[in-house]
């Protein structure tokens, strides 16, 4: 596990309606600078799917996905 | 004089009736050369059998009843009376046994159905200048209203001078020779463009002539459209 | 505009004049006895909330471009030209109408807004104008059908992580998956949402009712039918119609979603598979026996709000009833008649643009916010995602303090074991 991740934004998605998580991660992640790291966590497993297929489609890139228990942590790096 | 009477009551009057028959089929055929759409657009709950609602609904407008009783009225009301009025033309071109199963003389209403109709056209164009029904009109809809509120006022006026003012220089008969000549395509307007009263019907045939040529290019579709869309809503 | 823009939007205004809506754009006389429908207009006495003045914006440029009055005497139907100014009326008339299609039952005619809608939506796609956020959401579906492959695992494991909670619910049956996939020949293909709460409480109803079901891998809510896309409308479809076709099932389930059910049942042909609503689904069960209620758990008064895209424009009317019938002996009806219940206010893609809409939808549902006041029941139950959301918007703006849940989630509180 890389434990060098850091954050520079943690966003708790946790239980959101449809289509939430996407729409505010996608918020989210125009509120950090080009580069930096966004921390999403959802409980939700669509997430697992519909994250990275956002990240596709915007252009950004998920460093990595985490399961803790039922919290699925998204590393997503800003690139565009 | 004699030339613009001649002109309205005989060319004008078959340029009109082209218009009117060849521009409704063009419409009519265009909307059907056009895809279906491969969708359901109705509105639940059903109600079986549909054809039979769908007529219901375009005929006795129970929508309009439900949230607008006063227009529903005047719809109706309207409606109904452009029915008689349609019926009392198809007399003047020859006598219909079938119509005089009612005996009457003829024009149903004993001049009644055509001040319904005015009246009722007032009602339709004065509820277009309040609000929001104003935003919503063009002057298409203003000029539609006062161009057929003409044509009935004229039209209405030869009835009312008949019966309730007792005027006798033109009768029945002398429309029934001048509107069934037309229909025999040996047009004779002779009994009808001496009286002090020709200039009505020349008024009133000159509007029905502009109603009938703007009738297919209108909203005034809706006379068959109606009838289709609520099919599509019933399902 | 640029002559080459207007031409390319000209000829996706023309991809949308089918027969109906030929006739909806040629029939309204402009009586305005819709006005009153909308509840924006209710709540929003502005002559551009009503159905017939949104129709008009588009009506206008159809006059203009493709009718002899746009040609002849333009100003007779005050016709419209297509550019830059228009836009930002299509937008205002596209994005604050909902589609609830309230005032098609108002209309003598039966003339459908949403359909006229549906061409300034395409107009405002072709001029790149639409919601970023609604074709981003439809992108992202798509993107997934494409590369379904990749994400599978994760989902999966997703998944995997919800099973302990479904059994929770449900007691576990052996040699049963709580929450089975890809099964092949299953009787029903369920599609849900994303989130957990639309596949948790619909597992355990399946389960409890020993349903041979599958859960689908994609998500129902077409977003391209929201931004009012043709063609990712269908590509979005397309991905479940050939998942269930893969699979043979022989009925696709749809989750409490109101535009993915009706662009599922109404809008998009026959079908070589049933196509029921979850609500559905569950009424048969109750009429069945399949599954029990037990009525002593919520002994509240409860109210439920129909789903414009699932009673009035898709049908499931009578089954939400038959299932509070086994919920609860306190039912309170909302509206008189199911078929002029208010919208929600949140549909048509308001809902999936979040904050951004927000205040718009507070405003303009007003009217619903007291229609459900006046129940004065403590339960506000839907059967619809937006619904439920726009929903308990309202009732935190309003402070209507009810407590608003997913018909679906009540009934798999009160299984009776």
């Amino acid at each position: 596990m890389n434990e060098t991740i850091k954050a520079d934004k943690v966003m708790d998605l946790k239980g959101l309606p449809c289509p939430m998580p996407v729409v505010k991660v996608s918020k989210g992640i125009k509120e950090v600078a080009v580069g930096q790291v966004i921390e999403a966590i959802s409980t939700d497993p669509g997430a697992l799917t519909d994250f990275p297929a956002w990240a596709k489609t915007s252009g950004n890139q998920i460093l990595k996905t985490e399961q803790s228990g039922k919290e699925i942590h998204f590393f997503i790096k800003r690139l565009s | 004089m004699n030339t613009v009477y001649f002109f309205i009551l005989v060319p004008m009057v078959y340029i009109a009736f082209a218009v009117f028959i060849i521009g409704m089929a063009a419409q009519v055929i265009r909307v059907l050369k056009k895809p279906k759409l491969n969708a359901s657009l109705r509105i639940y709950p059903e109600e079986k059998p549909r054809w039979f609602w769908s007529i219901f609904d375009s005929i006795l407008l129970p929508t309009v009843w439900r949230h607008n009783k006063a227009l529903w009225f005047f719809l109706i009301a309207f409606h109904a009376s452009f029915i008689l009025v349609f019926l009392g033309h198809l007399e003047l071109i020859t006598e219909m046994k079938w119509i005089q199963l009612i005996k009457h003389e003829i024009f149903l209403g004993k001049g009644f159905v055509g001040l319904i109709m005015s009246i009722a056209l007032l009602f339709f164009l004065f509820r277009r200048f309040i609000s929001p029904t104003k935003e919503l009109s063009v002057p298409e809809d203003y000029f539609l209203l006062v161009l057929l509120f003409l044509t009935v006022v004229f039209g209405s006026e030869m009835d009312w001078a008949r019966r309730w003012y007792d005027y006798g220089e033109m009768s029945v008969d002398a429309y029934r020779s001048y509107l069934s000549s037309i229909f025999l395509l040996s047009p004779k307007i002779a009994d009808v463009t001496t009286s002090g009263h020709s200039f009505m019907l020349v008024l009133h045939v000159f509007f029905a002539n502009l109603f009938l040529m703007f009738f297919p290019f209108s909203h005034l579709i809706h006379s068959i459209f109606a009838f289709s869309l609520n099919k599509i809503r019933r399902g | 505009m640029e002559k080459r823009i207007r031409e390319e939007l000209l000829a996706l205004f023309k991809s949308k004049l089918s027969r109906p809506m030929e006739m909806y754009l040629e029939t309204c006389a402009r009586c305005g006895i819709c006005t009153e429908a909308c509840h924006a207009y209710a709540s929003m006495p502005l002559p551009k909330y009503t159905p017939a003045y949104r129709a008009e914006v588009v009506r206008r440029i159809y006059k203009n471009y493709f009718r002899w009055q746009g040609k002849t005497v333009p100003k007779a139907g005050e016709c419209k030209k297509l550019d830059e100014t228009i836009i930002d009326e299509l937008k205002e008339a596209a994005y604050s109408c909902t589609g609830c299609r309230r005032c098609m039952v108002y209309c003598p005619f039966g003339i459908d807004t949403q359909q006229i809608m549906s061409i300034a939506k395409l107009l405002l796609v072709g001029a790149h104008a639409e919601p970023e956020l609604l074709s981003l959401l439809a992108d992202v579906s798509i993107s997934k059908g494409e590369s379904i492959d990749s994400f599978k695992e994760g989902f999966l494991e997703g998944v995997k992580n919800l099973e302990e909670e479904v059994v929770e619910k449900w007691r576990h049956e052996a040699g049963r998956t709580p929450i089975p996939t890809e099964v092949v020949g299953a009787e029903i293909l369920y599609v849900a949402l994303a989130g957990a709460h639309s596949i948790i409480p619909a597992a355990a109803i399946f389960n409890a009712a020993k349903e041979n079901w599958t859960l689908s891998f994609f998500e129902a809510v077409n977003f391209g039918a929201f931004v009012g896309d043709p063609t990712k409308t269908k590509i979005i479809m397309d991905r479940i119609i050939n998942e269930a076709k893969r699979l043979k099932v022989k009925e696709v389930c749809i989750c409490e979603c109101g535009t993915a059910f009706r662009v599922m049942s109404q809008l998009s042909g026959s079908r070589p598979f049933k196509v029921s609503s979850i609500t559905e689904v569950h009424s048969r069960y109750l009429k069945e026996g399949r599954i029990r209620l037990d009525k002593s758990k919520f002994n509240v008064p409860i109210t439920y709000h129909d789903p414009c895209q699932i009673a009035r424009n898709g049908g499931v009317i009578d089954e939400p009833r038959y299932i509070l019938s086994h919920l609860t002996d306190n039912f309170i009806e909302m509206s008189q008649d199911p078929k002029y219940n208010w919208c929600c206010g949140g549909g048509g893609g308001l809902v999936a643009l979040g904050e951004e809409t927000l205040d718009f939808r507070m405003k303009s549902a007003k009217v619903k916010a007291e229609q459900i006041s006046k129940t004065g029941a403590a339960i506000l139950a839907t059967a619809c995602e937006n619904c439920h959301t726009q929903l308990s918007n309202l009732n935190e703006h309003y402070k209507l303090g009810m407590n608003v849940q997913f018909l679906s989630s009540l009934v798999s509180d009160a299984l009776a074991k």
